[in-house]
């Protein structure tokens, strides 16, 4: 496994809800409603992340089920993420030139949801671990997801191969 | 860097964040007076001391209300809005 | 010279390097600065100072040395005391007028008494020869060389996180970060050397215990660059800067020396008793043969064990103080050392060839009568310390002077921000070592490890200050800002003159403003002042200590830089069809597309005639859009945009102004009613974040039953127009295309679900098609297809600009300002006061009461005009006198002459009416006023049925 990998899943199946009445929408579609904000849990093929206070991204096979006719206070959400899974023994170099929350101070054992921005763009990240590696699910706006994807490699590309730069008499 | 406390999301770099401007409440617009008007739309309270603003964590858009002391630049507490007073 | 081995020297022996300065090749060792290396070899003369070019040597060795600083290829502005010596380095002086050793420069020194303190603020006041004297500064002024030709770098900065932060690793931030460390904290240590254990001996130990802790993380080579909001603290290493953020913070950063005052003080060989220690310690270096040592507090009797220990002959001790204590006179008096008790020196003589130190006039203090004259190679000073409290002052630490030991102690410290050592006002080794351990443990406590030890730290009894290290002297060249040049009697005669507060004296003299701002004498400058005005220092205070304690690389603070750039799904097509981008915002869109052989111009007008005769297709999948959901969804539209929307029909569409409380225009778009209680609507470009933001919060406050989602980088948007653009989409799609003007329809474009909105757009036949982002590409691409039989061209931006512009829509942010109202911009038809209540509606009819201040028209130019045609923002000029302007003009291939539109005052706004146009050059344009839509005025052929 390389230092940092980063796989495009954008393809994988996803929906995404909001609402007064969303959570309980939810849990009537027969799917497990985090309850806690900004946390997420397993479900078959994909996972359910509750978004700050009432808004939901299902993904996986069960994302179909939000295709059912809303409720009152239930807000569909159209989802077209640029969705990525970023790995790898530097992954915390990676992260910690581009944004400025403390992953290493989370604790995925809360599996905690963190909305916000990485190399200024909007995120959703939800860190995990992949084959003993530390990881992160990252989704954003799929119109960011060009620019983002190229400035995650160039990033990780220069981390894992520095460019040199000009030690002549480098002043502290 | 000035932190700032999202009610929802918790501390983080206040450049994730957009100011609101003072909770200011609007007079009537059908009965109030023409210089009440427009001292509700043009005018500020320019004076240090504690406010109640409108912030914006801008990557979940949440709105919440937060208390901070101008003079020290001190956020006192933040929390989501719950009405007026 | 080179001294044997030191122990615990920092210099690799086995490691020689070679390098040239000012032309003379030398040999150093790694592990030596610079400026250590020309020590060793015996170079006394690093520099020229900045005014009077004096030939200037080491005088701290603690990265204040700006007298030492060297050009090294197309760097400049090196420290010779704090950059590690590197193989091949080619060294010059900076600030020489030839070489160093014959700088021309040096003659300025004789022509010193016409060159007084705010001497060009006093002189050079003709306007005449002020270009003369300009050349000069600048020929004169300024240290080092930029070369231009140096390629751009920019290293990337990275976050950090940390419980603790010590700034500081000597004696007292060692103890910090270990007693903070034990308490559970994470630990960051920085240290601006190369290696811990700061300027005092005997704390190999404690470097040792820190290396090896697993929670403290050590950056030495590294400094904090200043205190930021909430323990924010930039700390810039040689690669990179780390942006520190803390839960508390420690500052142990140390005091710095103090020179003392007196004629010819910055004669090279003058220098800090604890640069020279360090000199010796670190690099194994004897930097004089014989000195004198210029006392006044314990630390110079600790150095002076150094020197002798490191083989220097010690010509006299003076010693500024009548008494000491038994133990610091025992030193001397073991060495058979001549102590000269109670007395100052008033001069050091320099060798004959001004080059060097050669010996010194001692006088008893207050009388200027020398009594004795003492050789010396070298005079070492130890009288004395002002706190590198910098971070303190940034962080509001309040400060107070102690007169106990003459020097500013923090008082009162912000919540979270700790300090302890010699910045704290505590000397003593055993005494930092306690002051350290508290200020750790209090800093983890802070961040809820742990309780905070009550370790009382004893004060000191003896004072390691001097209060007046300043001996006057009838010829000057006495020395307080050795970066400025400035002499005791320059700070006097500012005094004099009236700049006789801190601020005002600083400002006038220079003083501390030179790149070492003040750390060596801002405090003899306060001294200076407090006497003369009769004030204690601290009456007089300090001036502001602002970030950055040590100069920053541009390449450092310039980071990588995040530019995010947002692209449409259809953008790589847009790209292979040879589209010439354009910023709009964050976005990229086709300006227009280019084809060889075709001016830009030629494009457009292409591209806008393919729309009027035939199809053309564009992207605009940049717009915002919104959809809102819910029982009071017309309610809540209606409550923010000027129209009414209750009544519009499921399945219709209606154009949407948006105002703000002062009734100016925002933001315009389309609202398209999909159902009772949905809607989806759009908005400008540049206005979708903002007004999905500002809805959301109008909506918290309000609470209304409805709900927003911003769906603008979730749907792709494309506008099909044209005479020929329904046969184009027959076929394509399930939607009835016989839809009425103005219609919604949502069903499948090329098998995916779409919503179409018949629309005017840019007034021809046309509908807006709105996919899913992941379906963009493919309806776009089928959408070309199906066209190519008809000719289907895409579009870009300034053909849209153009076509929309014929048919007198307005632009938003282009042809209304941050004062527009809807009448000025012939809106008022879409404000509906009766409403019971929208945003701005209090404010329009306030506006509506009062004269109208002008009038957005629609003007055309005579059809033949020739020459330059106005631009965007020419003046619109009535009597002399400024009217309005233009804020839209372009050349219409349909109507075949320019077409805009303008502010003209109200009365000047008659259809058929004339008006003049002043161009750069002043020459007058006319104009007529035309009633818009300037093309197709009855709109026709965007209703048309086919």
């Amino acid at each position: 496994m390389s230092a940092i990998n980063i796989a495009d899943v954008s393809r994988t199946p996803r929906a995404g809800v909001k609402g007064a009445g969303a959570a309980a929408w939810l849990a009537a579609l027969g799917l497990p409603v985090p309850d806690a904000p900004n946390t997420w849990l397993s479900i078959e093929g994909g996972l359910i992340a509750r978004l700050g206070l009432a808004e939901f991204l299902v993904e996986g096979p069960a994302s179909a089920k939000l295709a059912a006719p809303p409720a009152h206070g239930v807000y569909p959400v159209l989802r077209q993420d640029t969705a990525l899974v970023a790995a790898g023994e530097r992954l915390d170099e990676l992260l910690a030139e581009i944004c400025s929350v403390d992953f290493q101070a989370l604790g995925p054992a809360a599996q905690p949801v963190v909305l916000t921005t990485m190399a200024g763009v909007t995120v959703v990240a939800i860190p995990a671990e992949e084959s003993g590696m530390p990881a992160l699910r990252l989704w954003c706006d799929s119109t960011w997801g060009a620019w983002f994807c190229q400035t995650l490699a160039e990033v990780a590309g220069e981390l894992i191969q520095p460019i040199p730069t000009n030690h002549q008499g480098a002043t502290s | 860097m000035k932190i700032m406390t999202c009610p929802v999301n918790g501390p983080r770099a206040i450049s994730e964040f957009a100011y609101g401007g003072e909770i200011r409440s609007m007079p009537d617009p059908a009965t109030c007076s023409d210089d009440e008007w427009a001292d509700y739309v043009f005018n500020r309270n320019g004076s240090p001391g504690v406010k109640r603003e409108w912030w914006c964590h801008l990557p979940s858009n949440t709105w919440f209300v937060a208390e901070r002391d101008t003079a020290r630049d001190v956020v006192l507490r933040t929390y989501l809005y719950e009405g007026e007073g | 010279m080179r001294l044997p081995a030191q122990p615990g020297e920092w210099i690799d022996r086995t490691t020689p390097l070679g390098f040239r300065f000012e032309g003379r090749d030398y040999t150093g060792f790694a592990g030596d600065t610079v400026a250590s290396a020309l020590a060793a070899a015996g170079v006394s003369m690093l520099g020229r100072s900045f005014k009077y070019h004096r030939p200037r040597g080491l005088l701290s060795a603690a990265n204040h040395d700006v007298n030492a600083m060297m050009q090294w290829g197309g760097m400049p502005n090196l420290r010779a005391d704090a950059t590690p010596l590197a193989a091949g380095m080619d060294l010059e002086a900076v600030n020489t007028f030839g070489t160093l050793e014959r700088d021309a420069g040096s003659m300025l020194g004789h022509l010193s008494r016409f060159l007084p303190v705010g001497f060009y603020y006093k002189a050079f006041h003709g306007k005449r020869l002020f270009p003369l004297w300009e050349k000069m500064f600048r020929a004169m002024t300024g240290l080092g060389k930029v070369d231009f030709s140096a390629p751009r770098q920019r290293t990337p900065k990275r976050y950090g996180f940390c419980d603790v932060l010590v700034v500081g690793g000597g004696t007292s931030g060692l103890a910090a970060a270990l007693s903070a460390a034990e308490q559970g904290a994470q630990v960051a240590l920085v240290d601006e050397n190369a290696r811990l254990g700061g300027s005092t001996q005997g704390a190999s130990e404690l470097v040792g215990k820190v290396l090896a802790h697993p929670r403290i993380r050590v950056f030495t080579d590294t400094y904090a660059a200043g205190y930021y909001a909430d323990h924010w603290v930039p700390l810039v290493e040689r690669e990179r800067i780390t942006k520190m953020r803390a839960r508390a913070v420690v500052v142990a950063a140390g005091a710095f020396e103090q020179p003392a005052v007196f004629r010819n003080n910055d004669l090279p060989g003058v220098m800090l008793a604890s640069g020279a220690a360090r000199l010796i310690r670190r690099h194994a270096v004897q930097p004089a043969g014989r000195i004198v040592l210029l006392a006044a507090n314990a630390d110079a009797y600790q150095a002076l064990a150094d020197f002798i220990r490191a083989g220097i002959e010690v010509a006299a001790v003076v010693d500024l103080r009548g008494t000491l204590p038994s133990e610091q006179r025992a030193l001397p008096a073991a060495h058979d050392i001549p102590l000269f008790a109670g007395h100052c020196i008033l001069e050091a003589l320099p060798s004959s060839d001004g080059r060097r130190v050669a010996g010194v006039k001692i006088a008893p203090l207050g009388q200027t009568q020398a009594i004795a004259e003492l050789a010396c190679d070298g005079v070492f000073m130890s009288v004395g310390w002002a706190p590198a409290a910098a971070l303190l002052y940034q962080a509001g630490t309040k400060m107070r002077y102690d007169a106990g030991i003459e020097q500013f102690v923090p008082e009162k410290l912000p919540d979270g921000v700790f300090a302890c050592g010699r910045v704290n006002g505590v000397h003593t080794f055993a005494s930092r070592l306690l002051d350290g351990e508290r200020a750790g443990s209090a800093a983890a406590a802070h961040c809820g490890l742990g309780g905070a030890k009550p370790i009382a730290v004893p004060t000191e009894t003896d004072s390691p200050t001097h209060p007046w290290p300043i001996v006057p002297h009838p010829e000057g060249k006495n020395f307080i800002d050795f970066d400025e040049d400035l002499q005791l009697s320059d700070l006097e005669n500012a005094i004099q003159e009236g700049f006789d507060n801190i601020e005002l004296m600083k400002r006038y003299s220079t003083v501390g403003m030179g790149p070492s701002q003040g750390k060596h004498s801002n405090m003899n400058a306060l001294r200076v002042l407090a006497r003369a005005t009769g004030a204690t220092p601290g009456e007089v205070g300090t001036t502001t200590a602002r970030p950055f304690f040590h100069p920053v690389p541009m390449s450092h603070l310039a980071g990588r830089g995040f530019t995010p750039e947002r692209r449409t799904p259809m953008h790589a097509l847009h790209e292979a069809a040879g589209a010439v981008w354009m910023p709009a915002g964050a976005w990229q869109r086709p300006e227009y597309y280019a084809i060889h052989g075709l001016t830009r111009e030629a494009c457009i007008e292409g591209e806008a005639l393919a729309v009027r005769q035939g199809v053309g297709l564009i992207d605009v999948g940049t717009l915002g859009k919104l959809e809102i959901r819910g029982p009071q969804a017309a309610e809540f539209l209606e409550r923010v945009y000027v129209s009414k929307y209750a009544g519009l029909k499921t399945g219709m569409t209606r154009y949407a102004v948006m105002c703000d409380e002062a009734g100016v225009v925002i933001d315009d778009g389309v609202i398209a009613r999909l159902a009772d209680d949905h809607f989806y609507f759009t908005t400008t470009t540049s206005g979708a974040a903002a007004v999905y933001r500002e809805l959301s919060r109008w909506n918290t406050l309000w609470k209304m039953d409805c709900g927003i989602v911003n769906l603008t980088g979730a749907m792709a948007a494309m506008n099909l127009a044209g005479p020929k653009a329904k046969q184009v989409l027959t076929g394509l799609t399930d939607v009835d295309l016989s839809l009425p003007f103005l219609a919604v329809r949502e069903g499948n474009v090329c098998g995916v679900p779409a919503r179409l909105m018949r629309a005017g757009f840019v007034g021809e036949w046309g509908v807006e098609i709105h996919v899913p982002a992941e379906h963009g590409a493919r309806v776009w691409q089928a959408l070309m297809q199906a066209g190519q039989a008809h000719g289907i061209r895409p579009f870009g931006v300034e053909a849209q600009r153009l076509l929309r512009l014929e048919k007198g829509h307005i632009i938003i942010g282009q042809d209304t300002d941050g004062l527009t109202t809807p009448g000025e911009a012939g809106l008022d038809w879409a404000v509906k006061m009766d409403k019971p209540f929208f945003v701005g509606q209090r404010s329009l009819a306030i506006i509506a009461s009062k004269p109208r201040p002008r009038q957005l028209v629609g003007f055309m130019l005579p059809a033949d005009h020739a020459g330059p045609a106005p631009q965007e923002c020419h003046l619109v000029i009535d009597n002399g006198d400024i009217a309005g302007r233009v804020t839209s003009i372009a050349w219409s291939p349909a109507l075949q002459r320019h077409i805009g539109m303008a502010y003209v005052k109200p009365g000047m706004d008659a259809a058929g009416s004339t008006f003049a146009i002043r161009l750069s050059d002043k020459t007058l344009v006319s104009a007529e006023v035309a009633k818009t839509p300037f093309y197709d005025p009855d709109n026709l052929r965007q209703k048309e049925e086919a």
